[in-house]
Order: structure tokens, then C-alpha cells, then sequence
């Protein structure tokens, strides 16, 4: 860049040489900054490594050891053996991804109406469900549990406390996802689908053929949103499930911690291996995880 | 398909005002019908496990019990004693005091990297993601991550300030300590989110007016200070109370950390409505506190969306 002034050559240069050993000092300082908090971000999970490959006993040893003098095994043998990690782990997993696509289902399927078609007190309709849009479920956490218990008996079983359908389809409402769904389509030229509409083609065939193929980024990052928010969920599984082979992840790793003693290395070991899987997967698709998180908040 | 009359009477009417109407209504029938395909699914559940819980949630604050003995109606007492109780007064409390530690922090480092980072394009994608992983642990696994920097006996902070000849800090068994400690492990997880979300709105400030401060001699700072930030103003507001939604939520990292001690240190709100539904099973003040948690998300919900209106209404 060149700085535009009356004074002489001389001066100008040397007002440039400052200005930019000023700059490479100011950015020499950013990425000091900057390294010290992926350290910060990053440093605190990767110390759990050392724990998980020791015996709990060498942890309060000191001076502290960063790093396990012999390669101890126990921990996960004992989380595999002794404890329903894999049970858990499973629940987890249908857990998270019954949400998840049940959400994606209608989320997609409502958000394309609440866009493109006409019909009475849709105005009204959708700002009551924005009003509910981040309803905590403390918040109704008890008449949703009386709820579900009420549907244990009318459905003999099927929805019901311990027990998928009951653990999944409370949390499958979420108004975020259709207010999202919503704005993408919107943000679609209606020029596609309005010569469909003219040729004939059905709502149903409109969507699937034209809107649905379009729509592939926006069900990913809705797809992530639902899956991330719902595999760290605690609170529901916790007053969902009361045996321990229908507990999730969440619930069974922080019943590993002991109400006298607690066996820290298998509660590092379990964190270790619940963390690997996720961070491999966001390692591959990063890219969408950023645009997951940010896009709940700010794709308007 | 019918074939139509030769000469057709267009002054004759087609229908009957009769018939007119009965057609009229058919076929919005008819067009109604794919509507309640898309819509009805989701509306199914949403009034199902939304609409009906929260109109129970209002119906439940009049009453006492309900979870393991029936319900029973008690009028307007749980509002009447509401703020009697001394563990709620705590709670809101201790979640006010978190919340703003939180967010303030949480803001003013988030503002500071992501502003770093808008500066320093080079490796911009690898803090990017450094900055995000901490959001992909579960917060109760946060809390067991944050156990082994913060724990009296073995945490690597504390086993450091001991190898160094210091104190030892007692990060969870003291208060105010615990829930610093809380606010901290909060911080930390929720770091990433605020960096991008502020890149994001510092990407999006029109070029132009950041050109023409350039133009006028304005130094980074101060385009900073006096282009970025005002831009920003409706977005902060917005993400303000995104993060007061969120953040008056607080649970997992308690029930991990500290299990709402000591001595009710760390009891949060939410806290109090999950211990006294289902430890304790005095469920009146909770359904009362559950109903205002419900009341003030949606007013701060709708705050929220009318300040984001505002700054696209100023965009466009």
C-alpha cells in the first residue's frame, strides 16, 4: 500500500520500514495470542490421554507425571468388562441419530410449506413456533416426563420411559430446524419451481425433484446441529432412562463417579474413547461443524 | 375432461352462488390437503411434546406433587412463596452471578481472537479449529476433563503449584471458587462458538466502509472501535441474549463438578428444578420456577429476533 504525503522521498521510507517492523511485531503478538489459546482449547482434553493409561493410584502422586511410566490397560478392561460402556455407547448412538433424522424429516417437510405454500393462519401458525424456538427442556421437564409416563399407558409400552421412542420423540421438535429449513428454501429463486407448478407437477414431486436436491448443504448443517446438541445432551436421557442398560453415554459416564471413591483413570479412559470417535469425524468434515455452529445462530 | 358447448352463454352464470360456494370450499379443501402432509408431521409433535408440556407447565405451577403422589391444586401459594425460598434465592443468585462472569468474559475474548484472527489471515483455519474443538465435548465430559486440571488432590494445576513450592488452590470445594471454576469450564467450551460467530459478523461489515476509514486515515483500532463494533451492535444484542438464554440453563457442568455444593455454592436454577422434582419430589416451588425460566426464554426469544429485524432492516 502506498501512503500518499507532501513530505520527501526520504522521510516516506523510513516511515514505511517502521510501520511495517511495527506490523510484523503486532502480528508476531497475534499469533502469540492466538497459539496460546489453541493450547488452552486443545491441551486440557489431550492431558486426559496420560490418565487414561495409568493406574488411578499414580495420579495423585507428586511431583505429577505427565506421562505413564508403564502402558496400563486396566482402566479399559475394566470399562469394558465392568461397566455397560458399549450398551451406552449404542444408546447413545440410536439416541442421537433417531433425533436426528426425525428432525431432519420434518423440519425439512414443514419449513418447505411454511416458505412456499399458501394456507390460512400461516402467519400466525409460525410465529407461535418461533416463540417456542429455544424452550428449554428444564423448563418443561416435568410435564414432558408426566407426559411420557401418560403415553407408557395409552400406548402399552411402546412411548414410554426406558424406552426409545419415549427417550427420542420429545426432543425431535425442535422450531430452530424449521426456522432454518424455512429460510434456506426461501433464499431459493422461485423461478424452479414455478414452471413445475405450471407444467402441473404435484407439491410432493416439486419438492422431491427440485427443492429436496437443492437442499443437500442445509440438511447437512442442520443434520450436525441436531446430531452435536443431542449426543452432549445430559439432562433428558438423565429423567428418561432409570435402569442402566438403557442409560446414554452422558448419564452412564457421570454415574462411573463414585459417591466415596471414584476410579478416575476409568473415567479418563471413558472419556477418551467417547471423545476419539467425534473429534476423527470433525477432523474429516471440520468445514461443516464450523458452518453447523455458526449456522444456528446467525444463517438468517 | 369436458368438452365444452359450441357457443358458450357467457352471460348466463356457470354455478349457482350455491354451487359457487360448495366448489369454493372443495377445492380449498383440496389444496389444503398436501399442506397438512408437509406441515403435519412436525405440528404433530410440536403440539404434542411443545404446546401441550408448556400448557401443562403453566397448569402444574398451581399445584403440588404430581410425580409420585397425585397432583394436588394449591391456588396461588407456590407463587406466594416463591421467593421464600431460601435454595431458590440462592440459585437465581448463583446463575446471575455465573451468567454475567460468563458472558463478559466469554464476549470480550471472543471479540479480541476473533478480531485477531480477521487480522491474520495465515492459519486462520487451523485456530479455527483448534478454537472449535472444545464445543465437540459433551459439557458432563468437559466437567470430567476439567477434574483433572481442578481436583485439591490430583489436578495438574494444583500438583504444579505444589512443585512450584505455592499453595494449593481448592477450586471446587470452596466458594466462590466452584463456581469460577463452573464459569471457567463454560468459558473454555464455549469459546469456539463466540470466535466464529464474531468472525463471522466481523467478515460480514461492508468492505467499503472499512476502505473508506482506511482511505480517512483511521488505524486498525479505531476502525475497529468506530466502524466494526457499531456494525456489529445488533448482532452483540442478538448474540447477548442468545447467551443469556443458553447460559441461564447452566446444569451439566454442575451435576459433574460439584453436584450444586458446597453448601449450595454452585446451585443453579435449572439445578434446583431437577433436584427438587426428583430427589426431593417437593415439586411446587419448581413447577413455579420452571414456569418463569419458560416465561423468560420466550421474552428474551422474541427480543432476540426483533433486534436481528432491526439490523436487516437497516441492511437492506
Amino acid at each position: 500500500m502506498t501512503v500518499l504525503a507532501d513530505g520527501d522521498g526520504q522521510d516516506l521510507l523510513a516511515l514505511e520500514r517502521r510501520s511495517s517492523s511495527l506490523r510484523s511485531v503486532k502480528s508476531a503478538a497475534s499469533y502469540a495470542v492466538l497459539v496460546l489459546f489453541t493450547i488452552i482449547s486443545v491441551g486440557p482434553a489431550l492431558y486426559i490421554i496420560s490418565p487414561a493409561f495409568r493406574n488411578s493410584k499414580s495420579l495423585f502422586s507428586y511431583p505429577p507425571q505427565w506421562l505413564p511410566n508403564e502402558f496400563y490397560l486396566g482402566n479399559f478392561q475394566f470399562l469394558l468388562t465392568e461397566t455397560n460402556y458399549v450398551r451406552w455407547a449404542m444408546n447413545t448412538l440410536i439416541f442421537a441419530t433417531g433425533v436426528t433424522l426425525i428432525a431432519l424429516v420434518i423440519d425439512t417437510l414443514a419449513g418447505y410449506a411454511f416458505a412456499r405454500m399458501q394456507f390460512p393462519l400461516k402467519k400466525t401458525l409460525f410465529g407461535l413456533i418461533l416463540a417456542t424456538l429455544m424452550v428449554p427442556t428444564a423448563a418443561v421437564l416435568a410435564p414432558t416426563y408426566l407426559l411420557v409416563r401418560f403415553l407408557d399407558d395409552v400406548t402399552f409400552g411402546l412411548v414410554g420411559i426406558d424406552t426409545y421412542p419415549g427417550l427420542i420423540l420429545p426432543m425431535t421438535v425442535s422450531p430452530l430446524g424449521v426456522f432454518m429449513m424455512r429460510q434456506f428454501i426461501e433464499t431459493l429463486p422461485p423461478g424452479l419451481y414455478e414452471a413445475a407448478r405450471i407444467d402441473g407437477a404435484s407439491e410432493w414431486r416439486i419438492f422431491t425433484r427440485i427443492v429436496l436436491p437443492l437442499m443437500k448443504p442445509a440438511i447437512v448443517v442442520l443434520g450436525i446441529f441436531v446430531f452435536m446438541l443431542q449426543w452432549a445432551n445430559l439432562l433428558w436421557p438423565l429423567v428418561a432412562t432409570t435402569k442402566d442398560e438403557t442409560r446414554v453415554l452422558t448419564v452412564g459416564i457421570s454415574t462411573l463417579q463414585g459417591q466415596f471413591v471414584t476410579n478416575w483413570g476409568v473415567i479418563a479412559a471413558a472419556t477418551l474413547i467417547t471423545l476419539l470417535p467425534i473429534t476423527i469425524v470433525f477432523l474429516f468434515f471440520q468445514k461443516w461443524f464450523v458452518q453447523a455452529s455458526v449456522a444456528g445462530a446467525l444463517k438468517q | 375432461m369436458t368438452t365444452a358447448p359450441a357457443t358458450p352463454n357467457w352471460a348466463q352464470l356457470a354455478m349457482s352462488p350455491d354451487e359457487y360456494a360448495r366448489e369454493h370450499t372443495r377445492f380449498r379443501r383440496r389444496a389444503l390437503k398436501p399442506v397438512l402432509g408437509f406441515v403435519g408431521p412436525f405440528l404433530f409433535l410440536w403440539t404434542l411434546f411443545l404446546a401441550i408440556p408448556m400448557g401443562w407447565a403453566t397448569w402444574l405451577s398451581f399445584n403440588e406433587g404430581g410425580l409420585v403422589s397425585d397432583a394436588k391444586f394449591v391456588g396461588l401459594k407456590n407463587w406466594t412463596t416463591f421467593l421464600d425460598n431460601d435454595e431458590l434465592r440462592t440459585a437465581i443468585k448463583n446463575t446471575s452471578l455465573y451468567v454475567v462472569v460468563a458472558i463478559v468474559v466469554v464476549f470480550g475474548l471472543a471479540l479480541m481472537l476473533a478480531s485477531l484472527l480477521n487480522n491474520n489471515k495465515k492459519g486462520q483455519n487451523f485456530f479455527k479449529v483448534a478454537l472449535y474443538f472444545p464445543l465437540l465435548v459433551p459439557p458432563i465430559m468437559a466437567g470430567m476433563i476439567f477434574f483433572f486440571l481442578t481436583h485439591y488432590d490430583m489436578g495438574v494445576i494444583n500438583l504444579l503449584l505444589q512443585t512450584a513450592g505455592q499453595e494449593r488452590v481448592n477450586f471446587l470445594g470452596a466458594n466462590p471458587n466452584a463456581l469460577m471454576t463452573i464459569a471457567g469450564l463454560e468459558v473454555w467450551r464455549g469459546l469456539g462458538f463466540w470466535v466464529l460467530f464474531y468472525l463471522a459478523g466481523l467478515q460480514s461489515v461492508p468492505t467499503d466502509l472499512i476502505d473508506a476509514g482506511k482511505i480517512d486515515g483511521a488505524r486498525n483500532t479505531r476502525r475497529f472501535l468506530r466502524i466494526s463494533l457499531p456494525t456489529l451492535r445488533p448482532l452483540m444484542l442478538f448474540a447477548l441474549v442468545i447467551a443469556l438464554i443458553f447460559n441461564f440453563q447452566l446444569f451439566d457442568s454442575v451435576q459433574a463438578l460439584t453436584k450444586g455444593g458446597p453448601t449450595l455454592g454452585t446451585t443453579s436454577i435449572v439445578w434446583f428444578i431437577y433436584k427438587q422434582l426428583f430427589t426431593f419430589q417437593e415439586s411446587g416451588v419448581a413447577y413455579a420456577t420452571s414456569l418463569a425460566l419458560l416465561l423468560l426464554v420466550v421474552t428474551l426469544t422474541i427480543f432476540a429476533y426483533g433486534f436481528l429485524g432491526r439490523r436487516k432492516d437497516g441492511l437492506e
